[in-house]
Formats: C-alpha cells, structure tokens, sequence
C-alpha cells in the first residue's frame, strides 16, 4: 500500500515540476495535459487506498525520512492514510483533477498557461501533504505551502494595476494576494504557539503519541493548545475577523478560486479541528468548542448577509463559501466531526461546481461579474445554466440533493445539543442561503435580457470542459445518499469522531428537516419574485433601497475593511515611519554622532592649550594638580 | 589533514601576497580559482570532520610567546565547521557573480585577505589570535567599503570602522582581564579559551566581563541600540561588501556569544537572558517595521537582516539545544539568504542605476528568471517550511518557548513582519503594470549571474527538506555546550534554568 501513499502524494509534485520546466516558454497545451494526467495519477492512488481502507479496515502508516532533529526534538515526515485522511485525499484529487482539466479550456488563451499548471499542481501536493501527514509539523508545511500556493494563485495577474477601494473592492490581485498571505501568517503564529505548547508538553509533535498524552495535561495546557490552533484553523479557514482576505481572493483565475478558495485550501482549517478531535472532545476545552460552534455559526449568518446584496458573481460565492465553512465548525464545534467532514466533502462538490459554473459565465462574458448586466443567460448557455441550478439546490438544501443531508444534519445537531439559539441562526442562514444562491442564478440566468443592451455576446464553454465538469454535478445530487455508509466507514476510527443523535431529536427529525426545507423554499419563491420574473414584474433597481444604511452596511462588508485600513496599515506604516525618521535617525543614531562629534569637538578645543608656551603649561599643570588632590580626598572621605 | 586550519586561514592570504604580481586581466580568474580552492578544501574539511565528536577537532597549538601563554591554536567544532564553510562559499558565490568593477585587482586581493581574516575568526582557540583576526577583518572592509561605495562611503567606511573598533577594544580590555585572573589563580598566563573554560568565576565578575565582551559582540551583531552603523555600511558598499558583511562578519558577532560568553560566563548568561532577549525583541519589531518604512530595496535587506540577527540572538540564549542548534543553523541561513537577496539587488542595481522601489514595478514580466530567484529566496528569508529559513527560526522559537512564552509570541510577530516587509518589496518591484519605459528594457539575468545563485537556490531547497547533515554536529557540539555549561555554574538559578529549558514533560 506504501506505493500509493507515494503515488498520491508525489504525483502532483511530478506534474508541478513537469509544468515548471516550461514556465517561460509560450502556451502548451500538452502541459496542461500531462498536469491533469498527473493529478488523475494521484486521485486513482487516493481511491485505491480508500477502498482498502473500507474493505480492510488497515491503516497505512509511512514513515518517510528524518527532518528536523535537534535536542530532544525530533520530527520526520510522516504520513497516515486513516479514515480521515483518505476521504480528504479523495476529495482534494478528485476536485483537483476536474479544476486541472477545466483549466485547460479556461485558461486556453492566457500566455502564462504552464506557469499556470505549475502552480496549481504544486498547490494540490502542498495540500496533499497537509492532510496526509502524522504529525503537526508536517501538517504545517502543507499549511504554509498552500498558503504561497494561494499568494501565487490569487496574484497570478500580477500585471493589473491597484484600483481605489471603490472601484475595485479587492484593489488589485497581487495587493489581494498579499492581504491573504499575512492575514494568514497572523493565524499561523497561533499555531506555532499551540505546536510549542503540546511539544514543550508531549514531547512530540505526532497526532497519536500526542493524543495519547492528552489525559495527563493540565486544564491551562489543553485550553491553550485548543485555542491557539483554532487561531490557525481560522486564518485558513477565514473566520471572523480574519476573514476579509477570502472574498478579494477572488482576484485570482476562477479554477484557482473553486479549487483553493472553495473546495479544499479553505476546509483546512476545519480539517485541523476534526484532525485534532481528541483534543477538541476533552471535556477541560469544551469551552473552546462551544467558542468554536458559536463562531461558525455567527460567521454562517454574517457571511450571508452581505451576500445578499452582493452584485459581484463571485465574491457572492466566496461569502457562500465563509457562511457554509461556518456551518462546518458549527459541526465540529459541537462535536459531530463526522458530519463536519462529510459536509466538507459534499461542500467541495457543489461549490467547486458553482464556482466552475461561474468561470463558465465569466468566460462568456469577457470578465464582466456585474449581475446587473447579465439576465437571461440560460438561452445562450444551457449547460452552464443547468450545472449552476444544480449547484445552487445543493446549496440552498433542497432534498434529495447533496447539501440538504449534510446541512440538515449540522442543523440537527445544533438541535439535539440544545443550543437553540445556534439552530435558530442556522435555520434562518439556511433561508438566507437559498435566496442569495437563487438571487444569482436568477439574477444571470433569467429575468429580462440586460447584457445585449450593453454589448455582450455570450457563448457556451466548451463542450469538453462541459463534460469535465459532470462528474461534479452528479456527485453534487448523489453524495447525500451514501451518508449511512459514510458513517459507517468513518466510524471505524474510533469513538472520538462518532456522533448519534438523542432519541428525542431522532423522533422530530422529520419536523425539523421540514422547517429548514420550508425557508429554503421561502428564500427561493422570494427570490423568484424578485428577480427571474420578465415584463412589468422584471427586477429593477431601486436607487433608495441602495442607498439606505442597512444595504450600505452590507455593501460595504460592515465596513471591516475600511476599518482594517484605517486602524491598522495606515498607523502601522506612519509609526514605520516615524521609527525611522523620529528615532532611528533623530535619537539612536545621533547619540552616536554626537559622542563622535563631542569627542572630535573636544579635541579641536582644547588644541589651543598648546601654546607653547611653558608658562601656560605650568598653569595647565597646577590646575590638573589641584584637580587630582581633591578627587584624592574625596575618595578618602568616601572610602 | 592535520594542518588543514592553517591551510584554511593562510592559503588565501599567501594567494592574495602572489596575486600582486599577477596581471590585472587575468586576477579574475585567478581569484576565483583561489576562492574555488579554499571552497574546496573547506569541503574537506567537513568531510575529515568527525561527526560523533563534539570536541574540537584538527586542533593544532604551536606556542608564540609562551611567558604569556599566547599560542598559536586552532581548532574547529559542530559549530564552527558550518560557518567557516558557509564563508568560503559566500566568498567564492560572491566574487563569481561580481560584475564589472573598476581597479578588480585591488578589490580581489582585499577579499582574499579578507577571507584569510574571516576563517581566522572562527577557528582561533587562542583570546589573542581571535582579536587579531578579528580586528583585521576590519581593514578590507574598510577599504572596500571606502573605495568602491556610494556618495557617502567614506562616512560610512569611517563610521563602521570607528564604532566596531570601538567595542573590540572594549572585549579586549575584558580578555586582558580573564588572562590576568587566570595568572592570579593559577600561576601561569594563558589566552588558550579552552584554558579559560575551566575558570570558575564569581558572579559578579562575570557580569562585568559578560558585559564587556556583550559590547565588542553587540556592536558586530549589531544588537539595537548599536545598530545604526549597518544601514550605511550597507547603503554604501558596493554588492560584494553587503554579501560578505552580512553573509559573515555579522556572524563573528553571534559566533563570539557561543565561543566566549556562554561558557565562561554561565551565570552571567542565564542572568543576561532577559535584558538581551528585551533588546533582541526590540531588534526583531522596530527593525522590522523601520524595514518596512524603506523607499530603497537594499534598505529593507539591511533592515531585514538586523531583524533576523534578532532572531539569533533570542536562540543563543534560550539555554536549550532545540534554540541553540537553532540558532546556530540560522546563522548559516541568514548568511546564504540575506547574501543571495543583496546579490539580487546589486544585480539589478547594475542594470538600472538604483535601487528605489517607485522606479520599479512589473519587472517580472521582463525578468522571469530574476523574480523567480527572488521569490524563493523571499520566502526562505520569511521562513517558509522546506526553505533553509524555516528550521533555524522555528527551533529559536520553540526553543525559546520553554523560557518565556510571551516573549515567544511577541518575537514570533516575526514571520509576520517579515511578510508585510519582504512582501510590500515584492509587490512594488515585481508587480504592477510594466509603465516605466527603462523597465521595459531590462535583461534577464545572464548566465554568470543564474550560475552564481543556482546553487543558493539548490543549498535554501536542500537544507530545508533535509537539514540532518548540518544540523545534527551542531546538535552534538551544541550538547556538549550545554552540558559544560550546567556543570560549571555556580549558582542554582542558572542550574536550574538550563536543566528545566531542556525537558520536555512528555517523559519521551
């Protein structure tokens, strides 16, 4: 099994390098090919072991080589294909494969095409290590690698010029890119800290020796260890307040986006916390957890919210994405880690879809984003409309579909855990996601024809990227079905990550299932209303509503960004700058010129002492006599 | 193989003597053959090396003056052997990639004998011989500074010399002292270190002598607040001497904490820690964020380094062999990427005549080559794990954890910092639109300057996926330090410090 645990892993590294050696050269196509073959390699190596995994119940365990030994410390790289792992290894190559091959089309006429698929590649191995690694170390450098991966991504059109903040809420790509890189090394400090308190404790940075110390460590270790890598978790994961880098990460390439930024870079921070149940589940931080839970939840709300006055195609996605990432540490936060892991697999799905979908009409409409000038694209681009309904039923939880069954799930949970005002947000955010997410597709898709008006003639994508992109909307409807056997496949790791609902929630399952259904429903018939209708009902603007505080609010993100910039860059740079002007230059460096200058200054007076004269001397001398006998009875007096 | 430390410090030197009457079209050649040589034998060095032992290793003492016990002594540990190998590469890297520069021979025949000063350094076991290399090490600094730099090299030239020689006479009158105390106690004068290991002193004349050995180290590092000199050292030198400033001779600095003040003053160390770990933090933010401020890429380098230096400092004193071992990696990891970043920027100095920030901007587009270097060096300078960067920062913190987790955090603001700096010089130079029309002109990196930072690039990638071969004899001699040290302290604070900073309560 050991030749597919390297298979998986070192597959996309094979196809970054392959891509990397023609990263000056002009567009080929064949590289975009061999990456994709490449990435294939690694998800049919990923299936394998997971079948194995299912039918035998073993998990592989590859210890690599050494890495950092030093002291008592000692890590190497280690990888561990468990339950957990495997079915992120899945998701990440299978979504990854399909994001390859979409690319292929997408970015057919960008003249950084192979330096395009190298990057890309080099992303799926980075995070191919994050999730495969049996240690927190090894788990960091995927961490970090993602993290360039990403800054490269989201910067990949380093050529455009920085915009105002109202022109361009994102500035400029390669300013965005440079926002999520530190936004999350904010994050990774917090997780250094926690990897220095549980090895300063354990004695080892490997999940089971760790784990298995757990029980011994006082309150004080475990609460902080908790804490600080959920700091981690949410610099990837984008939570409140460090949340603002994911939607101006949207300035990359739209693969970038559904792969990275949606599927699977931004679930590493939920992996993290499912990673580390047992210490998520010991009952001394089970503060944290609700901390956790409520977080996710709180960012589930306010994520829609300023979704649902949106205009930008995709930055609607991203905050559907930061809302269902909450969702998701709802889940783990409460505890169900299991349905935390399954929503994340379905989530990638669908959204990878979504966002696919999205590049679709981006393509289609030469990189205009603006809802209000698309409408009744669905005659123009039947596939692309059909994949994105899909996408957003999944989304918006509509049964028999893949969302309804992981969402409704984390739903229940909230239920059976009796924090009811955390399943009430959830229920609400569920009504608030299927508006926003049929507000779109409406918005692009039906209602009056806005963008011949203004110029635009929209053609279907390509049909082999049509087709590439299939296997997503099936798995989008059909992965909900598999939820038992999932269960039943993850419980084999162990109690930690099993989760049953009371007796009680068991009974009004079906009630409950009907609440979240019937505003989902809301939202979508809202939204119909709103915005597919043609003729005298066809959606207009309305200047007033604009420009009311509440929409202005939302618009403008809570105007966390402005605050961003006004509290924090714009002081740090003057008091940069102070630093260096007022006190570096001013004070520490002109005490040390002046006790140049003094030393020289003083020399050059007292030059005049040499007259030559002897007299003057003398008198010199007398003076330094005298000087010497008072400095000799003061220290007597003293001594 | 036993004389091979001599051969190291005098082969250059005798080159450089012979390099006089070499022609002037040929010196080139003929210095880097030299430098090619010394590398070579460096290697040999390593590869002689015994990696079990922790000692010192091809030691060789032939007594000079032996009523003074001045000797002449060498000898090299886990230590030492990594930067004396990373100085004879960063010499070698550094002249192959010097471009066009005017009177070459006077500037080949001063690093040759700057070389000859730099090994002296790090090998000297003898207080005398070690200031004598160290104080010489001065004179082609300051003539390279002072005859190939910029408008104000000549104050800047006078600046670092005056202020460092400065602080040597300082360390040298607290050498004078060790030996004097040593006579007294024993009968017999000595300048041997290891002689000067056994001394057990009381604890108030360690901190005396702590601290005037701190203001000959400091001053080289440079800690804050005696750091002004660097940035017009660095402002003015020509390319050459910023690769070799802060590749090596800031590293004598660091280098003289382990070799003098650790061990023969263990008290006065563990007394020190946070007074230093205080000025280090100041050195790791304000540096920081004065790099920050700069409007010139050389600048930020300067800044950056004085920052990292910062790092380095906070690992020589956490008392445990995970930020020791740390540290000492990270003085090789800063020399090979602080000396690959001030290398890039002279190449594009040369290109376009300066080094301003707002006269550039997507310049990766003509310079793919160029900015591809420079990401990965950036993120090794930022500590990006599997770069060289990552493994040295991450034990100085880790090891410092178990000392002060507070001062960890804030000396962990670092990998921050370090982003918002070194990613702000990215942003400015390399991205953006391409509207400057002299930018648009701009040549690639040519063959002699992509050879000369392909294995920089190839040693960053290396070191940081599998840092085992140098890391594990520092590690053995590190130990061995530490273990020295906590024997021949006196008091029970510093005993116990040094033994809790080194357990984990894992029980493994």
């Amino acid at each position: 099994m050991e030749k597919f645990v390297y298979i998986a892993l070192f597959a996309p590294l094979a196809g970054s390098l392959f891509a990397a050696l023609f990263g000056m050269t002009p567009r080929k196509i064949f590289v975009g090919i061999v990456g994709s073959l490449f990435i294939g390699l690694a998800f049919v190596a990923s299936a394998v072991l997971a079948y194995t995994l299912y039918t035998t119940g073993t998990v592989v365990h590859v210890r690599m080589m050494d890495w950092i030994q030093a002291g008592d410390f000692n890590v190497s790289f280690g990888f561990v294909v468990d339950q957990i792992s495997v079915t992120m290894m899945t998701v990440v190559s299978l979504v990854s494969t399909i994001v390859h091959v979409y690319a292929i089309g997408y970015m057919d006429h960008d003249k950084s095409f192979n330096r395009f698929f190298s990057y890309l590649s080099a992303f799926v191995f980075s995070m191919m290590i994050l999730v495969m690694s049996d240690n927190f170390l090894g788990l960091f450098i995927g961490w970090e690698g993602v993290g360039v991966c990403s800054w490269l991504l989201v910067g990949f059109w380093y050529h455009k010029a920085d915009k105002t903040r109202e022109e361009n809420p994102s500035i400029s790509p390669s300013w965005a890119a440079n926002e999520a890189f530190i936004m999350n090394r904010i994050a990774d400090l917090g997780m250094l800290i926690g990897i220095f308190l549980l090895y300063w404790n354990t004695g080892s940075l490997q999940y089971d020796e760790v784990f298995a110390q757990l029980p011994y460590l006082s309150e004080t270790v475990l609460v902080g260890a908790a804490i600080a890598l959920f700091i981690g978790a949410m610099g990837k994961s984008a939570q409140f307040p460090l949340h603002t880098w994911l939607t101006d990460a949207m300035e990359g390439p739209t693969p970038v986006s559904a792969l990275i930024h949606a599927a699977t870079m931004v679930t590493a921070g939920v992996f993290l916390v499912i990673r580390s149940n047992p210490l998520y589940s010991m009952p001394e931080v089970s503060d944290v957890s609700f901390f956790i839970a409520s977080l996710g939840t709180f960012v589930a709300f306010y994520a829609a919210s300023m979704a649902l006055v949106e205009r930008d195609l995709k930055r609607i996605i991203a905050y559907s994405t930061l809302s269902q990432l909450g969702y998701m540490f709802a889940a783990a936060g409460l505890g169900a880690y299991w349905i935390a892991l399954f929503h994340l697999g379905a989530h990638a799905f669908f959204k990878a879809l979504l966002f696919l979908g999205g590049g679709n009409v981006m393509h289609a409409m030469h990189d205009e984003l603006d809802l209000f000038k698309m409408g009744d694209l669905r005659k123009k681009m039947r596939g692309t409309w059909i994949y994105m309904t899909i996408a957003s039923v999944a989304l918006a939880g509509l049964p028999p579909l893949a969302g309804f069954w992981s969402k409704d799930a984390i739903i229940e949970t909230a239920f059976n855990e009796h924090t009811y005002v955390l399943w009430g947000m959830l229920v609400l955010t569920a009504g608030m996601t299927a508006f926003y997410s049929f507000r779109q597709v409406f918005l692009s898709f039906h209602g009056e024809d806005r963008h011949t008006p203004l110029g635009f003639h929209p053609h279907e994508m390509y049909r082999f990227v049509l087709i590439a992109m299939s296997p997503l909307a099936v798995l989008a409807i059909i992965t909900g079905w598999f939820m038992n056997s999932y269960k039943a496949f993850i419980y084999q790791i162990g109690d930690g990550v099993q989760y049953e609902m009371s007796e009680h929630t068991h009974h009004l399952a079906t009630y409950l299932g009907l609440i979240v259904i019937f505003f989902a429903v809301s939202g979508i018939v809202i939204a119909y209303l709103k915005y597919a209708r043609t003729g005298e009902h066809a959606f207009r603007r309305n200047e007033e509503k604009e420009n009311g505080f509440f929409y202005k609010l939302l618009k403008n993100q809570y105007y966390v960004p402005k605050f961003y910039e006004e509290f924090i860059t714009k002081p740090y740079m003057m008091i940069s700058e102070k630093f260096w002007t007022e006190v570096d230059l001013k004070i520490v460096d002109a005490t040390v010129d002046g006790i140049a200058k003094f030393l020289y200054s003083a020399g050059d007076k007292t030059r005049s002492m040499q007259t030559g004269n002897l007299s003057n001397y003398l008198n010199w001398m007398a003076v330094g006599a005298v000087l010497l006998l008072v400095i000799a009875a003061i220290s007597a007096m003293i001594g | 193989m036993e004389n091979i430390l001599s051969v190291l410090v005098f082969f250059p030197a005798v080159a450089g003597l012979l390099g006089f009457v070499v022609d002037k079209n040929s010196i080139r050649t003929y210095g880097i053959t030299v430098v090619a040589i010394e590398f070579l034998l460096s290697l040999w060095l390593w590869l002689g090396f015994d990696m079990a032992n922790p000692g010192m290793q091809f030691v060789e003492m032939i007594p000079l003056i032996p009523d003074m016990g001045i000797s002449y002594y060498l000898g090299a540990d886990g230590i030492s052997l990594f930067i004396i190998v990373m100085t004879t590469l960063m010499t070698l890297i550094g002249m192959a990639s010097m471009g066009e520069t005017k009177n070459i021979k006077n500037m080949i025949l001063s690093l040759l004998f700057l070389e000859m000063t730099m090994v002296g350094v790090f090998v000297a076991l003898d207080a005398i011989l070690f200031y004598l290399f160290w104080e010489l090490s001065l004179v082609p600094m300051l003539y390279i500074v002072g005859a190939w730099g910029g408008p104000l090299r000549v104050y800047a030239a006078i600046k670092f010399f005056l202020y460092t020689f400065t602080g040597s006479l300082i360390m040298l009158v607290g050498m004078l002292f060790v030996a004097y105390i040593y006579h007294s106690l024993t009968g017999v004068w000595s300048f041997a270190i290891t002689d000067w290991y056994a001394l057990v002193l009381p604890v108030n004349y360690q901190l005396w002598l702590f601290v005037a050995f701190f203001i000959g180290f400091a001053i080289k590092v440079p800690m804050f607040p005696f750091h002004t000199w660097i940035p017009y050292a660095h402002g003015q030198a020509p390319t050459i001497g910023s690769v070799i400033l802060a590749a090596v001779l800031l590293k004598m600095g660091t280098y003289g904490f382990v070799r003098f003040s650790l061990p023969m003053f263990p008290d006065a160390s563990v007394l020190s820690i946070t007074p230093i770990a205080v000025l280090s933090l100041i050195m790791i933010i304000y540096t920081a964020m004065i790099a920050y401020a700069q409007k010139d890429i050389k600048q930020v380098i300067a800044y950056s380094s004085v920052s990292h230096m910062g790092i380095i400092m906070l690992g020589l004193f956490a008392m445990n062999a995970e930020g020791l071992s740390g540290s000492v990696f990270q003085m090789l990891s800063h020399g090979i990427v602080s000396g690959a970043l001030f290398m890039l920027v002279g190449m594009i100095y040369e290109r376009r005549h300066t080094k301003l920030m707002s006269e550039f901007g997507g310049i990766a587009a003509v310079m793919p080559k160029f900015a591809l270097i420079f990401g990965i060096m950036l993120m090794a300078s930022v500590g990006l794990p599997l770069t060289i960067g990552f493994v040295g920062e991450f034990l100085v913190l880790l090891g410092f954890y178990q000392v002060s987790p507070v001062m960890t955090i804030l000396a962990g603001t670092s990998i921050i910092l370090g982003a918002v700096y070194m990613l702000r010089v990215m942003k400015r130079t390399f991205f953006g639109p391409l509207d400057n029309e002299e930018n648009k002109k701009l040549s690639d990196l040519n063959t002699r300057e992509t050879w000369s930072l392909i294995p920089l690039v190839a040693i960053v990638i290396w070191l940081g996926v599998y840092p085992k071969p140098v890391l594990a004899p520092i590690d053995n001699s590190v130990k061995a330090l530490l273990s020295f040290m906590d024997e021949k302290a006196i008091t029970q604070e510093a005993k116990d410090l040094i033994r809790l900073s080194n357990t984990t309560k894992g029980g493994n």
